[in-house]
């Protein structure tokens, strides 16, 4: 086991700058997952980590073995690395049994005989699978493809695990299982892992850190609970969930709070740490399960603000009703149990919980 | 699990340089080879294993001024074309009679359409020339009941119906599998807006086939250019010659060989043949990158012929059977009989005669033996190149995979004949090789160089649709690129060895165009004795030589085809 440094990674496929100077440090032991929209370089940084492509720039190092520097020339294919990778579309080999493919990387590192047999049982064991070792991959399902190439992973114990979205060909249900096992399993080894995915609950859930990656560069790094809680800008705040965005001006600036006032008028009362400056473009954001319909009579107080809203249309989702909202020229989504009657709705807003944003970056999807 | 990794696998030397540079030398001098001394032999005023010789531009100037030099360019240039024509429009035709159309049996005659495909122009001359020729069977019957025969096989049009005939099943390959045969959306469509089956076809299909037909014509050109027996059996005795006999005849074939004007005119011709090549890829490269040959498994519904279905499946068993069925069936029945004629009684005549003087004759015995062995062994030999190559230039970081890809299928524009030439010179110019001069070995060298391009059309595809991951995961897990080729990569690319393996033995059964110029006493292989036994008369003889290939050629089809699910085209 390793800890792992990245430090000004570039890797460009012509004019396109795949992975942009990412830097990263990923402690011994740690669970660090990149999180990000389709495209935004996750594979790449991965491939580059593992030796499957060479970037243009920076240094890549595990547990002090260096295996890419672009100022000293350095790389090192992937087969000195001793990386674990776990590949999105597993790729067991087709021509050998589970056993096979289990014991090749063993084979490789010449482990005697009785110890290899051992080794497998055991691996086997860990991921359940033991009773498939003489099937070939395609008369495994799914999941047990996956289970297999993470054993074939595992069995050699590399520095550090990669991998890549591993779940991701899974249906929703087998999914939620391999997620729980995964986290089970993870507490057991304590292995250095990276975890590519752009599923934010497999994020949210198994890691220590997320890395959320925009366009080749890192958009924040922390622990779930701050990227969920307090995301960085409007593109972090959309990608892990959070939906409602609604523009606004600064009409007054308090001690750590502000008043907003939005495209009709209206106007809320949010805290804010450091208020922005008055007069400028924000934008306010709520995730839908922080807002409420406002109960008949129910007034602006300490707590938070009532406002008008436009329905534009309501559906039912089974247990409950989602309402899409116009509320000052922004969009807003409502989870509630009775749908409102009218054309207007009031709903509630906290004082503290949504997040303001300085209007700079645009939101993405 | 424990703490301690071992993760790393220890440090190596980096195997995979000696051999990925080892591989890439081998094709360079293989492909090298016969070209450099070709080139340089033009430039001499002497052969040029002699001492003193001397560079010159001599050589050009003498071919320009050598007698009937302009009539054998336009000789060429005539056959080549008519053979492209005939190719063509029979294997357009053959294209969307048997893919689209619900002609009976399409699946049969398609199939039967493809066969000359798989034989030499060699043999297939030979089977012509059984029936067609002066004492042929069909010519003598006609004779005995209208009078003189209307053809000629001894002419520029004779020999081009049979070269045509020999090629047309490259045109209708390429136009199975071109848009206008594959996506029937497209005409669908066309036939929605109203328009009927001949329009359609006029207007739609044809049309979208214009790319398959022009890259195909090209190739044929090419091919009908390079072609040497047709215009060496039916053309040398009416004195039409053509770049590849005038070739044959001043090279070292012949008793007394000009090297200098062999040389320069084999320069010409390659220069000729690159440009056409590189024509083939720009048009290639302008439709569609890959053509996948063999066409779609499943037909969408087909056209209706109407009243035209029936005449036009007898008048396609009537090419089938007259081009290729009759022609081959009567030179091997020819094989197993004395004398052929529609006047003798078939029972008076048969005889095992051809094959006990073919066995009794040591040249010719050795000739079969030596084919087969070049063949077994050197398609092996020649596979594993190919796999090697195909593994470096599409799954290594080999530093100079792109010019290994480049180098290894320019073979494609050299012809058999300069290739013999070159491989003839490159022998005789390098010390010591001696031993192997006069040995099989040069024919498997020779060979292997001429057909890695056609290997590496079989394994590539194949190889291409393995997913890169495979390869990827082995080397993560700490294996290095030759174990991974080895462990992992060479068993998911049986298959395509196999059909490589197909596909270069029969290539190297049925060659004759390279072989002849290299081949010596001992050495001799079924196509060289082909031409020996003709030129000498024996006609029976050439029947149970022809016979034997054809026999093994069909056997060595089928199977591969029933075991292995193989396609033998591409
Ligand atoms: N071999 C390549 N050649 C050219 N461009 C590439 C190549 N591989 C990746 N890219 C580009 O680099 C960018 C990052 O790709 P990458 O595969 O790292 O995305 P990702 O974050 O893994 O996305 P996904 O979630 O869809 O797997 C993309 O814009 C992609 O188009
Ligand atoms: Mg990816």
């Amino acid at each position: 086991m390793a800890d792992l440094l990245i430090e000004g990674l570039v890797k460009r496929f012509g004019d396109v700058r795949a992975v942009d100077n990412l830097s990263l440090h990923v402690a011994d032991g740690e669970f660090v997952t990149l999180l990000g929209p389709s495209g935004c370089g996750k594979s790449t940084t991965l491939a580059a980590v593992a030796g499957l492509d060479r970037p243009d720039e920076g240094r890549i190092i595990v547990g002090g073995k260096t295996y890419f520097d672009s100022a000293r020339g350095i790389w090192l294919p992937p087969e000195a690395r001793g990386c674990g990778l776990v590949f999105q579309t597993y790729a067991l080999w087709p021509h050998m049994t589970v056993y096979d493919n289990v014991v090749f990387p063993l084979t490789l590192r010449k482990v005697s005989g009785a110890d290899r047999k051992r080794r497998v049982a055991e691996v086997l064991a860990l991921v359940e699978m033991e009773p498939y070792a003489d099937r070939y991959p395609h008369q495994l399902s799914g999941g047990q493809q996956q289970r297999v190439a993470l054993a074939r992973t595992l069995v050699y114990q590399p520095a550090i695990l990669l991998l890549d979205e591993p779940l991701s060909n899974l249906d929703a249900k087998l999914r939620d299982r391999a997620r729980a096992w995964l986290a089970e399993l993870r507490t057991r080894l304590g292995l250095t892992t990276i975890y590519v995915t752009h599923d934010q609950i497999e994020a949210l859930s198994l890691s220590d850190r997320i890395v959320v990656m925009n366009a080749g560069r890192i958009a924040q790094v922390g622990p779930p609970q701050e990227i969920y809680e307090r995301p960085a800008d409007p593109f972090v705040a959309d990608f892990i969930g959070t939906t409602n965005f609604l523009p606004a001006r600064v009409a007054e600036v308090g001690a750590g709070s502000a008043v907003l006032e939005l495209g009709d008028g209206q106007r809320v009362e949010v805290a804010a740490e450091r208020p922005p400056a008055q007069g400028s473009r924000v934008t306010l954001a709520f995730r839908p399960e922080q807002m409420r319909a406002a109960t008949a009579g129910e007034v602006s107080d300490g707590q938070g603000c009532v406002v008008e809203t436009r329905v534009l249309s309501r559906s039912y989702v089974g247990g409950s009703w989602q309402v899409a909202l116009d509320l000052g020229g922004g969009a807003l989504r409502l989870e509630t149990a009775t749908p409102p009657a009218g054309d207007t709705a009031r709903i509630w807003l906290p004082r503290s919980g949504g997040i303001v944003f300085q209007e700079t970056a645009h939101v993405a999807g | 699990m424990s703490t301690t990794s071992d993760a790393g696998a220890p440090a190596r030397f980096p195997r995979e340089i000696p051999i990925q540079y080892g591989t890439a030398l081998l094709v360079v001098v293989l492909v090298a080879a016969p070209l450099l001394p070709v080139l340089y032999q033009s430039l001499l005023d002497g052969p040029l294993y002699d001492r003193d010789v001397r560079l010159t531009l001599g050589n050009f100037v003498r071919l320009a001024h050598t007698d009937g030099f302009g009539l054998v360019l336009w000789n060429t240039f005539v056959l080549a074309a008519l053979t492209t024509v005939v190719a063509q429009v029979f294997g357009t035709l053959a294209a969307i009679l048997f893919g689209r159309t619900d002609i009976p049996g399409a699946r049969v005659l398609g199939e039967l359409f493809l066969w000359p495909l798989y034989l030499s122009a060699l043999v297939l001359s030979f089977g012509w020339y059984t029936i067609y020729g002066p004492a042929g069977y069909v010519t003598l019957f006609w004779q005995s009941l209208f009078g003189d025969a209307p053809w000629n096989l001894y002419s520029l049009g004779g020999m081009a119906a049979i070269a045509g005939v020999s090629q047309a099943p490259l045109a209708y390959l390429y136009c199975l599998s071109s848009a206008g045969m594959t996506d029937p959306t497209l005409e669908e469509a066309a036939r929605v807006s109203g328009a009927g089956t001949f329009t359609t076809l006029r207007r739609i299909t044809l049309p979208l086939m214009l790319p398959a037909i022009a890259y195909s014509a090209v190739l044929n050109f090419t091919i009908g250019l390079e072609l040497l027996s047709v215009p060496l059996i039916f053309g040398e005795p009416a004195g039409i010659n053509v770049l590849t006999t005038f070739l044959f005849n001043v090279s070292a074939t012949s008793p007394r060989p000009d090297h200098g004007l062999a040389a320069t005119a084999a320069a010409l011709m390659l220069v000729v043949i690159c440009f056409l090549v590189w024509l083939q890829g720009r048009l290639l490269g302008n439709t569609r990158r890959f053509v996948t040959l063999g066409g779609k498994a499943t037909r969408p519904r087909p056209f209706r012929l109407g009243g035209l279905r029936w005449p036009l499946f007898v008048g396609c068993v009537i090419y089938v059977v007259l081009t290729g069925i009759a022609p081959i069936a009567m030179l091997v029945l020819r094989a197993f009989t004395s004398f052929l004629s529609p006047m003798i009684p078939l029972a008076d005549v048969l005889t095992l005669d051809n094959f006990t003087s073919l066995a009794n004759e040591p040249i010719y015995a050795r000739a079969v033996r030596n084919s087969f062995i070049v063949s077994l062994v050197g398609a092996a030999i020649a596979t594993a190149l190919v796999g090697l190559i195909a593994l470096i230039v599409h799954r290594s970081e080999f530093r100079f995979r792109g010019a290994l890809h480049y180098v290894a299928l320019f073979p494609r524009a050299v012809p058999g004949v300069v290739a013999g030439i070159g491989f003839f010179y490159a022998f005789a110019l390098i010390p010591g090789l001696g031993g192997i001069r006069n040995s099989i070995w040069v024919l498997v060298i020779a060979f292997t160089m001429r057909f890695i391009p056609a290997g590496l059309g079989a394994v590539a595809p194949m190889l291409l649709q393995v997913s890169p991951d495979l390869d990827r995961a082995a080397r993560v897990q700490g294996a290095d690129w030759w174990t991974t080729s080895r462990r992992i990569m060479a068993p998911l690319m049986r298959p395509a060895l196999v059909a490589c393996y197909t596909i270069l033995f029969i290539s190297f059964f049925k060659e004759y165009a390279t072989a002849i110029f290299l081949f010596a006493p001992g050495s001799e292989v079924i196509g060289t004795a082909l031409l020996q036994t003709w030129v000498q008369g024996e006609v029976g003889v050439v029947a149970a030589l022809a016979a034997i290939q054809v026999i093994v050629i069909a056997v060595c089809v089928a199977t591969a085809r029933a075991i292995f699910g193989v396609k033998l085209h591409g």
